[in-house]
C-alpha cells in the first residue's frame, strides 16, 4: 500500500543571530491511508512546526517529505499551492473562516483555486455542507453561527476538494465540551469513511479518539503507539 | 483562479465596506470629475468664442494696438495697456485702402454707471460709429441705431442691449426715455434684439460721445469690412500698408477673424492643460489615498491573506486580488466623476455651449485605471510576499 504520506528524516531549524534552533528533528513517519493518528506534546514540543510542514506551509531544512507518492522537495511555491488545494484539507482552531461570508461561500473557497470547473462548485459545496449538517445554514454569514457550526464549516471546507489527508490543529480548542464532543464525533465518522486525519493537539482527552498516537518532545518523537 | 473569480472576489470585498471604499474613491472621483467639467467649460468657452465670431461675418478685419502674437513677450497684455490707435487712423485705413473695405469703425470701450428713475445698473460702454450695425450684423428690435448726424453732433443718445434694457426699464418701452449716463441726460433712441451676453448687457453710444464725454479718448480696436469679391488676406495686407504710414509695425497689429480665433484657441488650450494639469493633482492624491487604504486592508485582512494560501491561492492569486480591488476601487471612482462631470456640463450648458469631448472620457477612465494599477501594485505585492503561517498567526 502506497502511503498518504511519508516523512523522512524531517528536520526544522531556525537562525537566530548566530545560532541555529531546532524545532524538530530527525522525525521519521509513515501515514497510511484511512489513519488517524494524534501528534501530541506539551507547549514548545514542535507540534506546529511539524504540522506546518507535514500541510506544506513551511519547508523542512533537511529530510523528505513525500506525499501520495510525490517528494515535495524542490517543488515551486505554484506547485506546493496546488498541492496544498488538492490534497490537504486543514481544519484549524481559529476555524479562520471569511467574516460577513455565507457558510456556502466559504466552503467554495478552495474551489476556486482548484481546476474543477465553475459550474460544479456549489453542488459539490452542498454535498460536504449536509455532510457535516449545516444545510439549513446556507445564506448565514459566518458571524451568525455558534462555535460548533463555524468549525463544522470549516470542516465542509476541509473537505470540499476531497483532500488525502485532513489535519486538524486543535480543532476542540476553541469550543465548549458539548461543542468539542459534537466535532469529535464528525472526525471520527470521516476517519470511519476512510477518510485519513492528522490531529495536532496538546489535549490527552482528545488525543484519544485517534487510532494512534505520536507524542514529541524537544522536537523529536518521545514515544509512539 | 481566474478573472471573473477574483473579479468577484474583489468586488465582495469591496462591498463589505461600502462607506470606506466610497471615500476611498473621492479623490478619484473629484479628479475626474474637475478634468471633464473644465474640459467642457473651456469648450463651451472655445464655442461661444467661435459663434460670436460667425455672427459677425468672415470678412473682419480688426485692428488692436501693440503687437499680438507676433512674437512678442507682451501678447495681448500690451494691446490693452497701450493707446496707439488715434480717431485719425481710422480716416487713413478709409481714404488708402478705400478700394479693398467699405466700412471702418473705431470701437471705443469703457465701463460706466447708467440710471433711470431708481434703477441703475453697472454696464460696458461701446462707442462706435453709426455703421457700426451693418458691421456686427445687430439689428434694432424697438427704435432705431443712432445715425451720422448724432455721430457727427457727439449726440447725448443711447442703444440698449436686450439685457440692458429689461433690467433699467422692465416692461416699459425705452425709446425715447431719458436716462442717466455718468450723471448726464441720454435719450434712449433703440434697443438691439437679442444677441450675445456681450451686446445684450451693453450701452451703445456714438464714439465721438463717448470720446466727447468720458476719460476714454484712446481707440480700443479698428474694425473694417473686406468689400465683396475683394480678398481677405489683400485686404489685411493694404490695412496694414495703409497704418505703416503712421505708426511702427509693432504698435498695432491686423487680424483676420481666423487669426482672432487660433489667438483665442491656443490661450484657451494652455488654459485646459494647465486646468487639467491642477485637476490632475487631486487624481495623485485620490491614488495616495488608495494606496493607503488598501495597505491597511492587507494589514486587516492578513489571516485571510494566509488562510487563502493555506487552502491553494499562489502568491500571484493574492496579488492579482489586490491589484483588482484597487484598480476596481479607481474605476468606479472614475465613472462616477465621469457621471457628475457629464451632469455638471449639462448645468454649465445653460450659460454656453459646453459638451464632453469624446477624448476627454478614454482618457479620464485610463488614467484612473492607471491610478488604481499605480498605487495598488505595492500593497498586492506586499499582500502576495506574506508568510502562510505568519500570516495565520496574526491577530
Amino acid at each position: 500500500m502506497t502511503p498518504v504520506l511519508k516523512a523522512k528524516n524531517l528536520c526544522k531549524g531556525y537562525e537566530v543571530g548566530d545560532e541555529v534552533i531546532t524545532a524538530v528533528c530527525n522525525i521519521n513517519l509513515t501515514i497510511n491511508k484511512g489513519d488517524f493518528i494524534a501528534i501530541t506534546g506539551k507547549s514548545g514540543s514542535g507540534k506546529s512546526t511539524l504540522m506546518h510542514m507535514l500541510g506544506l506551509l513551511d519547508t523542512p531544512t533537511s529530510g523528505e517529505l513525500i506525499l501520495n507518492g510525490k517528494n515535495t522537495k524542490g517543488m515551486s511555491e505554484r506547485e506546493l499551492a496546488q498541492v496544498r488545494n488538492t490534497d490537504i484539507g486543514f481544519v484549524f482552531q481559529a476555524f479562520n473562516l471569511l467574516q460577513r461570508t455565507t457558510v456556502l461561500e466559504n466552503v467554495m473557497l478552495p474551489l476556486i483555486y482548484s481546476r474543477i470547473p465553475n459550474s460544479e462548485h456549489e453542488k459539490i459545496a452542498l454535498e460536504v455542507i449536509e455532510q457535516v449538517g449545516l444545510s439549513h445554514r446556507l445564506k448565514n454569514k459566518s458571524n451568525e453561527l455558534s462555535g460548533g457550526e463555524r468549525q463544522r464549516v470549516a470542516i465542509a471546507r476541509a473537505l470540499v476538494n476531497n483532500p488525502s489527508l485532513i489535519l486538524a490543529d486543535e480543532p476542540t480548542g476553541n469550543l465548549d465540551s458539548k461543542m468539542g464532543e459534537e466535532i469529535e464525533k464528525i472526525l471520527i465518522n470521516l476517519n470511519n469513511e476512510g477518510r485519513t486525519l492528522i490531529l495536532v493537539t496538546h489535549d490527552e482527552d482528545l488525543a484519544k479518539i485517534a487510532k494512534r498516537q505520536v507524542i514529541l518532545k524537544d522536537g523529536a518523537i518521545l514515544s509512539e503507539r | 483562479m481566474n478573472v471573473k473569480e477574483t473579479l468577484s472576489a474583489a468586488l465582495k470585498s469591496l462591498l463589505l465596506n461600502k462607506i470606506r471604499s466610497f471615500l476611498t474613491m473621492l479623490g478619484v472621483i473629484i479628479g475626474v470629475f474637475a478634468v471633464i467639467s473644465l474640459v467642457s467649460l473651456v469648450g463651451g468657452i472655445q464655442n461661444y468664442v467661435e459663434d460670436q465670431f460667425e455672427d459677425l461675418g468672415s470678412n473682419l478685419i480688426f485692428v488692436v494696438s501693440g503687437n499680438v502674437g507676433g512674437g512678442s513677450s507682451r501678447g495681448f497684455g500690451s494691446a490693452i495697456s497701450s493707446a496707439n490707435l488715434k480717431e485719425k487712423h481710422v480716416d487713413i485705413i478709409k481714404s488708402s485702402a478705400k478700394d479693398y473695405v467699405d466700412i471702418v469703425s473705431p470701437q471705443i470701450q469703457t465701463y460706466v454707471t447708467v440710471k433711470y428713475k431708481t434703477h441703475s445698473e453697472y454696464c460696458f460702454v461701446f462707442g462706435t460709429t453709426f455703421d457700426s450695425d451693418k458691421l456686427f450684423n445687430s439689428h434694432t428690435y424697438k427704435g432705431r441705431y443712432f445715425s451720422r448726424t448724432e455721430q457727427n453732433n457727439s449726440a447725448r443718445v443711447a442703444v440698449l442691449g436686450y439685457l440692458l434694457a429689461n433690467k433699467l426699464f422692465g416692461d416699459e418701452n425705452p425709446v425715447n426715455k431719458t436716462i442717466k449716463v455718468d450723471g448726464k441726460s441720454y435719450e434712449v433712441v433703440g434697443v438691439l434684439a437679442q444677441k450675445s451676453p456681450d451686446y445684450d448687457e451693453s450701452l451703445i453710444l456714438p464714439y465721438t460721445t463717448v470720446m466727447n464725454n468720458f476719460d476714454s479718448t484712446s481707440i480700443t480696436a479698428i474694425t473694417a469690412k473686406a468689400k465683396k469679391g475683394v480678398n481677405l488676406d489683400e485686404a489685411t495686407r493694404q490695412v496694414e500698408l495703409a497704418l505703416l504710414r503712421d505708426l511702427d509695425s509693432d504698435q498695432f497689429t491686423v487680424m483676420t477673424q481666423e487669426d482672432v480665433l487660433q489667438s483665442i484657441g491656443s490661450i484657451l488650450n494652455i488654459l485646459t492643460i494647465a486646468l487639467v494639469s491642477i485637476s490632475g493633482i487631486s487624481l495623485l492624491v485620490g491614488g495616495i489615498g488608495i494606496m493607503n487604504i488598501m495597505l491597511v486592508s492587507v494589514t486587516e485582512r492578513t489571516k485571510e491573506i494566509g488562510l487563502r494560501k493555506a487552502l491553494g491561492a499562489t502568491s500571484n492569486d493574492i496579488k492579482r486580488q489586490f491589484m483588482i480591488e484597487a484598480v476596481l476601487i479607481s474605476m468606479s471612482g472614475g465613472i462616477i466623476g465621469l457621471i457628475m462631470g457629464w451632469l455638471s456640463t449639462l448645468i454649465i450648458r445653460n450659460l454656453i455651449k459646453a459638451s464632453v469631448p469624446f477624448w476627454a472620457i478614454p482618457l479620464a477612465l485610463g488614467f484612473s485605471v492607471l491610478v488604481g494599477v499605480v498605487f495598488g501594485t505595492y500593497p498586492a505585492v506586499k499582500a502576495s510576499k506574506k508568510d502562510p503561517i505568519e500570516a495565520l498567526r496574526y491577530e
